[in-house]
């Protein structure tokens, strides 16, 4: 603080003419490595601080200096830094693939580091959150997806069976409908929060071609008009909150989570996060994987937060040190002990206190599945397009338009979203 | 200027001396804060840039994009003329009715003052979620109490025609703060102006229009020219509550500028679009300022 | 000068009935009376209306978190969970936060109160080359989006080496606030120039004008000012949490986000921490107001 570092500047000219300049040398050899990171449900900043403890004891010639940022503002500042050209931390989260650019490639790192095996991690989350345009850009740091939780006190009092791993999306209006209950405002389930998620995928619908060329046959395409269709039936159906409800409960980041503690949600998609709240308030819970589509390929929204060195930093080997360290075995055994991390080392997440109890095997089984985040990491102008097409969406969502109106809502949205795939490719070239 | 420099008489020139002496903080906290990031925004305006990389010169073509083939920007910026055009004369009206209301000197006022300050002072997701609770179709309290009196409320939020009202009502509930202005814009007035004109037989509505407003108007040119710039940046509700939904119904203009910047990290283009909202806010300034010759009063010219 | 002391009137809230008794008969007063009554039923209206949100979230900082989304909604809590503000206090170190807010505040109020009176000063009441065009620069700066300065000025103080300081978030304040300064600008040229004019041919230099006769009566202004960089210094959250790094320097607007987590909120605790951190700016505003009253319109009165 500068009221305090004028006066503290003043102590230490005043020492400078004292000491002699020997000293000053040796307290060179120490070299400051700063650290940003969030504070969360999965790592409070009190383990953080003591994880860094353990880091600057075990290694003298080395001290981490820790900036903890609220969850909520941590994009901001990272994007301003990094903008800024100068600031930055020399390890943090580099949780936006925008920022990879200014990431180090950690390749020659890892190959020279006996301690660090690429193949000991998650093989999906290493692939899209570690490897990008041919570099190493960070490590990967713990697990999360989306899955259905299931109150079992509602199924057990409406005698309806738990839902089955292998259940379809047509399954899932249907046991909806069974336990949903307007006398109570009690609702069966929750709708998906955006288009173009795991439903999607699993249904075979993406918003453009691969080649990021065209969004004629795509956004509008029989799979497409299928996903939208199941939508149109469950917003149909009355058995899920309305969008007024869902909002506020929580915004896209948080989910209805507070809706499905107070009971009046049966089934909600929701994360590992919310399973941490969920245990801890004492709701008899289940999970399912997301519903799926016979036949189809199975996709499950999972996700885990690339941390990096800076590209500008002066200290690159002691940066990677600490890098390897936080985001390493070591580093995600001690965040998951004293913390609620899911490490992104399976070898690690097998050691999990809870491992043994079912949500948890449930949860496993869902990394396991193919992730949407492949496609969408490798299609830069997925969320730009997505903007443009997200009136079909509120149309459906909001029940605006009829069953029949798909089709001819996605066709007239073609060409606007067409307009800004091109804007986009033109600007980055993809 | 240095024409007119030659023609001031030694007084004069002493004058203006002492004036740009006590401007002298504020041109330079304008250079610095305010001239040298605008030079830069301008730069970037003729590039592209990812933020995280170089800029790259691309002349003119942010320009061209926004007038000739990008809809989302029409969109956006009818939007937010539309909200300036509903809130922008409610807030003004309501502000100084708060501000009479409030300038009563009754006991226990100090305590209504406070109260009527409370929105102002919340501010984030706190007054969001609230607000999101207040007009919940179903089981918000506004709807409620319209359901007593037998009218059958809107689904507010979640309603294309509806959303842009309540983020008007949102920003309306706000005030108590503007009230705060008028409310020491009126101290400026002499009771003895009022004194006369009740002598005079002048009524309460007499001398609301013939002694209040008038020497009032530097206050209302001042809330003007600020509701207006405010009205025209505005954001935080759209970007906590509807996120530019539903239909776009509240895609407001800064919305779109921080998605562009920050999420598609396109500011090269930002910096277009925002030097643009600066060059629409400065000219309604200029014009309000033309025409305030001849509606607003200073005691002092 | 005996303009001086009448600036500062005591909001004496009898006066105008006593007044009205003196100068005119009793049945003025009643009258008055009776319309002071319908005033305070508006009064009492209206202040329900706007304390709706205040005591919502007091109740919901009450509740446990699976009660605050039961349905049907309740408005108290079944048992009130006093608890939940010792735990926001207890997660993070509040107090400490506020007391950095109090400090910027302090900091930045000195820096209003210095720079403003001064330039506005210059432009309500001097004359110079170049006026009307910096008048309207000056207002340009409140006109450009704050969010496309952020990356040049964060590049500033990096290069100044100030990041991880105060001085980004109080430095701007000391060259002036462009609202504060037309605040005051408009405030200052409704004061009857007559006063300065009469200082002036008495040998007052224009700085004892200024700081003798303009700034006693711009009180009101004044106040405001300070009232508005209370709020806007305790709930700024984009400038500390660019600039900032050492966790026990955050002001409380970064303290509250804390609360918000990845996957949620806990609004019982959040709402808790929130009425605590508005208590401060409500009670400044209370004390502040009765220097809003009182004025040029009270000389009149005196004389």
């Amino acid at each position: 603080m500068w009221y305090r570092s004028r006066k503290i500047s003043l102590v230490l000219f005043a020492l400078l003419m004292l000491i002699p300049f020997g000293a000053v040398t040796l307290a060179q050899d120490v070299v400051t490595i700063e650290w940003w990171t969030v504070s969360s449900e999965e790592y409070s900043e009190e383990v953080q601080r003591a994880l860094v403890d353990q880091f600057n004891a075990e290694h003298p010639n080395i001290q981490v200096n820790i900036t903890v940022l609220p969850e909520s503002g941590f994009t901001e500042r990272m994007t301003a830094t990094l903008g800024a050209g100068s600031g930055a931390p020399d390890v943090a989260f580099f949780w936006d693939n925008n920022w990879f650019p200014q990431a180090l490639d950690l390749t020659a790192y890892i190959e020279a580091d006996p301690d660090l095996d690429p193949s000991t991690y998650f093989e999906g989350f290493w692939n899209t959150r570690s490897v990008w345009q041919d570099k190493i850009v960070g490590l990967p740091l713990g697990v999360g997806a989306n899955f259905v939780m299931y109150n079992k006190d509602v199924f057990d009092e409406m005698g309806v069976a738990y839902p089955s791993p292998d259940w379809t999306t047509e399954d899932y209006i249907a046991t909806a409908t069974t336990l949903t209950d307007p006398d109570k405002r009690r609702w069966g389930g929750d709708r998906p929060r955006g288009p173009f998620r795991a439903i999607w995928r699993n249904y075979g619908a993406f918003p453009y071609s691969d080649d990021s060329t065209t969004v004629e046959g795509y956004l509008n395409s029989d799979a497409s008009v299928a996903a939208y269709t199941w939508l149109w039936d469950l917003v149909a159906s009355n058995v899920t909150p309305t969008p007024a409800d869902i909002e506020i409960l929580g915004t896209e980041g948080t989910g209805p989570i507070d809706l499905f503690l107070a009971g009046r949600l049966a089934m909600a998609t929701l994360n590992q996060g919310h399973v941490l709240t969920a245990v801890e308030s004492g709701v008899n819970f289940g999970i399912v994987p997301e519903p799926q589509i016979p036949g189809n390929e199975r996709y499950a929204n999972a996700w885990s937060l690339t941390a990096s060195v800076w590209a500008g930093t002066e200290h690159p080997d002691e940066a990677y040190e600490w890098l390897s360290y936080w985001v390493g075995p070591e580093g995600q055994q001690f965040l998951m002990q004293n913390g609620h991390l899911f490490p992104s080392i399976p070898a690690v997440l097998e050691t999990h206190p809870d491992a043994d109890k079912d949500y948890v095997q449930a949860f496993f089984a869902v990394l396991e599945q193919r992730q949407v985040a492949e496609w969408v990491n490798a299609h830069p102008c997925n969320g730009t397009v997505l903007r443009a097409a997200v009136d079909a969406w509120d149309l459906v969502n909001l029940g605006e338009i009829g069953r029949d109106d798909i089709k001819a809502t996605l066709d007239s949205l073609v060409e606007p979203a067409q307009q800004a795939l091109d804007e986009c490719v033109a600007r980055l070239g993809a | 200027m240095l024409a007119s420099w030659r023609r001031l008489s030694p007084m004069a020139r002493r004058e203006a001396l002492e004036a740009y002496l006590a401007l002298s903080p504020w041109l330079l906290g304008f250079t610095l804060f305010t001239v040298m990031p605008i030079a830069v925004s301008i730069f970037l305006s003729f590039t592209q840039w990812t933020i995280i990389e170089q800029p790259i010169w691309i002349g003119a073509d942010n320009y061209v994009r926004m007038f000739t083939r990008d809809p989302l920007f029409w969109q956006a910026l009818k939007v937010t003329g539309s909200f300036v055009l509903i809130s922008l004369p409610l807030k003004l009206v309501l502000g100084l009715a708060l501000a009479l209301l409030l300038n009563n000197r009754l006991p226990g006022m100090n305590f209504f003052r406070t109260v009527f300050y409370i929105p102002a002072v919340i501010s984030g997701v706190a007054v969001s979620l609230m607000w999101m609770w207040l007009l919940q179709p179903d089981t918000g309290v506004v709807n409620t109490l319209l359901d007593a009196v037998g009218v059958k409320g809107p689904n507010w939020f979640w309603d294309k025609d509806w959303a842009l009202p309540s983020v008007a009502l949102m920003s309306i509930w706000k005030v108590g703060g503007s009230a705060i202005i008028y409310l020491a814009g009126l101290q400026n007035i002499p009771a003895q102006l009022y004194e006369a004109a009740e002598i005079d037989g002048a009524g309460k509505w007499g001398r609301f229009w013939r002694i209040t407003i008038p020497l009032l108007t530097p206050t209302i040119f001042f809330q003007l020219i600020i509701e207006m710039i405010d009205s025209f940046k505005v954001f935080t509700e759209a970007f906590v509550i509807t996120q530019g939904g539903p239909l776009k119904s509240t895609y407001f203009y800064m919305l779109y500028f921080y998605e562009e910047a920050f999420r598609n990290f396109n500011m090269g283009y930002a910096s277009a679009l925002a030097l643009f909202l600066t060059l629409i806010i400065l000219a309604t300034t200029i014009f309000i300022n033309y025409t305030s010759k001849r509606w607003v009063y200073y005691e002092s010219e | 000068m005996s303009l001086n002391s009448s600036a500062a009137h005591p909001n004496d809230s009898f006066a105008d009935i006593d007044r009205q008794l003196r100068r005119s008969n009793l049945t003025t007063a009643l009258r008055r009376l009776a319309g002071n009554g319908f005033l305070y039923f508006i009064m009492v209206v209206l202040a329900l209306i706007f304390m709706i949100p205040l005591l919502w979230m007091f109740t919901t900082s009450l509740k446990t978190r699976q009660e605050i989304f039961v349905w049907p909604p309740t408005w108290l809590p079944a048992v009130p969970q006093w608890d939940n503000y010792a735990d926001a206090f207890a997660k993070y170190p509040l107090a400490r936060f506020m007391l950095n807010s109090a400090i910027l505040v302090m900091i930045n109020a000195l820096g209003e109160v210095i720079s403003v009176p001064l330039i506005a000063f210059a432009f309500a009441r001097l004359r110079f080359p170049g006026k009307r065009i910096l008048f309207i620069m000056m207002l340009s700066t409140m006109m450009i989006p704050g969010q496309i300065k952020l990356i040049p000025l964060f590049s500033l103080f990096s290069r100044l080496g100030l990041i991880g300081t105060y001085w980004p978030l109080v430095l701007p304040s000391f060259f002036g606030n462009p609202f504060f300064i037309f605040l005051m600008v408009q405030y200052m040229r409704t004061i009857p120039r007559d006063l300065d004019e009469a200082a002036r041919i008495d040998g007052a230099s224009t700085w004892t004008i200024l700081y003798r006769i303009i700034l006693p009566l711009s009180l009101p202004a004044v106040t405001v000012m300070l009232v508005f960089t209370f709020l806007w210094t305790w709930n700024d959250f984009i400038s500390p949490l660019i600039y900032l790094s050492d966790f026990n320097s955050y002001p409380i607007s970064v303290g509250l986000a804390f609360f918000q987590g990845r996957y949620g909120v806990e609004w019982n605790m959040f709402m808790a921490a929130t009425l605590i951190s508005i208590i401060p700016v409500l009670v400044l505003y209370f004390f502040a107001q009765r220097h809003l009253i009182g004025g040029i319109s009270t000389l009149g009165l005196k004389g």
